[in-house]
């Protein structure tokens, strides 16, 4: 008798001693946790975004498996692989990086050629000085293009180095006469709007400010940009390991459920893959298919063929942020057309000058594609989110982490909602709840 | 240097037989370098993973699948220990895996409002809850760890995506189940076809 109460006494003991071992183990975790997140938030975009192409890109890795090869040379060469595609890719992306001078040629271009096209726009239409739309136009435009001009001015180093440039300068041959032209032409751009609005004294404390903006990031950047590329270093490194882990992580994390909810963790674990799996997929393909078209539309318009894939790509990628996606793509798109000097159109009746409303007209066109065509057939209704839940999804993510959080905001509610949905339904399956 | 002196005295070892003296040099060589890789071949299948493969050849579940199909199979269970009177699964839970006894007692019981009824009691080598691999049609009846029981677990999904990776090993493992099923319907067949003249017995 005293024997077994002995023996229940200590197992009672035990088990108050494995609480206390585990809550103070988990508190350390978390605190210790915590602090790595905090430290290291730099690296959680890259593993995120590792994991998520790993997730989106499992099915294409189990087609193609060469079951003969060991597992570890697959690793490997599929290292090798990806490192030479991004090798390439970085360099030819390095290349065509302006430098200082075609920065500066740019800046010259860009501020020159809206400017000429505001003056067509509104000369053209006040020709009777009576047409209300091209008041409006000046009206509205004015102060906007006035604030450009200010952005795009030349400060009295860049003057300097622009003139330097031109005569040839840093063993670079000297700039086109037409870009000269062009900046003798942006000396005497004069404001739109001065007479009505802004007065001296408010004007010209602006200017300094703006020089000085203009002047600091480029420094900061650059050191910036290299510990950006160092942690992103890991995206491709955590696509390889997760993409051809056979299961080992799943086993750990199994492994530390408790038996009780063994099978239902399998289950939902299953359940959560797949869709945010599927959803991942077609959202992958949604964009290429959305930036190859807008990519082969730009070279039917004649834009060039590095910039229209540049376009595409930018595009494409931020075509999975739902509404500002084709309103950023419209953005760079007319853009672009609006400065385009020498393009060699295929479509006939296409000029410079109308380009940019060309580039309107494709960029409906691919937006309705979208819509009517792509995403019916590759999402196919995988997970459906309320529009206004995307709304507002899409602002919050802005609010917390700028351009990537709306990037990421719909991916993060569709993981939550397919989360929530599939836990409580096998936690009542199992009736555990 | 190390590995040289070692076969030395592998050499010397093995030239201490009976036939110690009659056996010449070369055939000493070669019972040493036999004694070594038995010695090695002992350590390595003393791993836990070996040991459950060898384990899973003597599962009749299992047995027309080669090692290195075993192997695979074993990749892709889970272990799990129960203790005493834990539950493995309730009856009408959704069915996801098939378990596999490593070792101990598991009875398979199904319970009602006034009574208990126990179904069998199963030890190493049995397996239960097998129909789960088949589809997720509720339990059937509740498993409970008699003593303390190492189980090998086999998720149905796992054995689904088994059928592209390894076609061959998934199709045996399908066919060992298809059997059995026939098995357990012929037997049920019998049954019914017995049945009749026992009621007519009773009847009577």
């Amino acid at each position: 008798m005293s024997n077994s109460q002995d023996f229940e006494e200590k197992e009672r003991e035990r088990k108050v001693r494995r609480k206390v071992f585990y809550l103070t183990f988990a508190t350390l975790a978390l605190i210790f946790g915590g602090f790595l997140l905090w430290k290291l938030s730099s690296l959680i975009l890259p593993i995120i975004v590792g994991c998520l192409l790993a997730l989106a890109f499992r099915p294409v890795k189990d087609r193609f498996r060469i079951r003969w090869l060991p597992h570890e040379i697959q690793v490997l060469c599929s290292f090798a692989a990806i490192g030479v595609v991004l090798f390439f890719a970085f360099n030819t992306l390095r290349q065509h990086i302006p430098d200082e001078k075609q920065k500066l040629e740019f800046k010259v271009r860009l501020k020159y050629k809206l400017n000429e096209k505001y003056r067509q726009l509104v000369a053209k239409s006040s020709e009777g000085k009576s047409n209300p739309v091209a008041a409006l136009i000046e009206k509205e435009l004015g102060p906007l293009m006035d604030k450009i001009n200010q952005a795009l001015k030349l400060n009295p180093e860049e003057r300097d180095l622009f003139l330097k440039y031109a005569g040839g300068y840093n063993g670079k041959p000297p700039i086109q006469n037409k870009f000269v032209d062009y900046f003798r032409a942006n000396e005497n751009t004069t404001q739109y709007v001065i007479p009505e609005k802004t007065l001296a004294g408010t004007v010209s404390p602006t200017v300094p400010a703006a020089a000085a903006s203009t002047q600091s990031p480029p420094a900061e950047e650059g050191t910036t940009l290299e510990n950006k590329l160092s942690a992103w270093m890991l995206a491709p490194l955590i696509f390889v390991f997760l993409g051809f882990d056979n299961g080992q992580i799943r086993r750990f994390f199994i492994s530390l459920v408790p038996n009780r909810y063994f099978e239902l963790s399998l289950t939902v674990l299953d359940r959560l893959d797949d869709a945010i799996g599927r959803y991942l997929r077609g959202t992958l393909m949604e964009c290429f298919l959305v930036g190859l078209t807008l990519t082969l539309g730009l070279i039917l318009l004649g834009i060039p063929m590095g910039i229209a894939v540049a376009i595409g790509v930018i595009s494409g990628l931020l075509n999975a942020i739902p509404f500002l996606g084709t309103v950023i793509a419209l953005v760079i798109g007319v853009g672009y057309a609006l400065i385009a000097e020498n393009i060699t159109p295929l479509i006939p009746g296409l000029n410079p000058s109308n380009l940019a409303l060309y580039v309107l007209i494709l960029v409906i066109i691919v937006h309705v594609l979208e819509d009517v065509v792509f995403q019916p057939f590759v999402i196919g209704g995988a997970v459906n989110v309320h529009p206004l839940v995307v709304v507002i999804a899409v602002i919050g993510g802005s609010l917390i982490m700028g351009l990537w959080g709306m990037l990421f905001a719909i991916p993060t509610v569709v993981v939550v909602k397919t989360a929530v949905e599939t836990f409580f339904k096998e936690l009542k399956d199992y009736r555990i709840i | 240097m190390g590995a040289p002196a070692g076969r030395k005295f592998l050499i010397e070892l093995a030239g201490q037989s009976r036939f110690n003296g009659l056996i010449p040099m070369p055939a000493r060589k070669f019972a040493a370098d036999k004694l070594l890789w038995e010695t090695l071949g002992r350590w390595k299948r003393s791993s836990p993973e070996l040991n459950r493969i060898q384990f899973l050849k003597t599962v009749p579940f299992f047995n027309q699948l080669s090692n290195r199909q075993l192997k695979r199979v074993s990749d892709i269970m889970f272990e799990r220990t129960y203790e005493a009177d834990e539950l493995i699964f309730e009856e009408g839970q959704p069915g996801a895996a098939l378990f596999l006894i490593l070792d101990g007692e598991i009875a398979i019981e199904i319970y009602r409002e006034t009574s208990t009824t126990r179904l069998a009691v199963l030890e190493r080598g049995a397996f239960f809850g097998e129909m789960a691999l088949l589809d997720e049609t509720p339990r059937s009846a509740t498993a409970r760890a008699l003593e303390r029981t190492r189980t090998l677990a086999l998720y149905r999904n796992d054995l689904n995506g088994l059928v592209y990776r390894h076609a061959t090993t998934a199709c045996q493992i399908y066919r060992s189940l298809a059997g059995m099923i026939g098995d357990r319907l012929r037997l049920t067949n019998e049954l019914v076809q017995m049945k009749p003249p026992v009621e007519t017995a009773g009847l009577g």
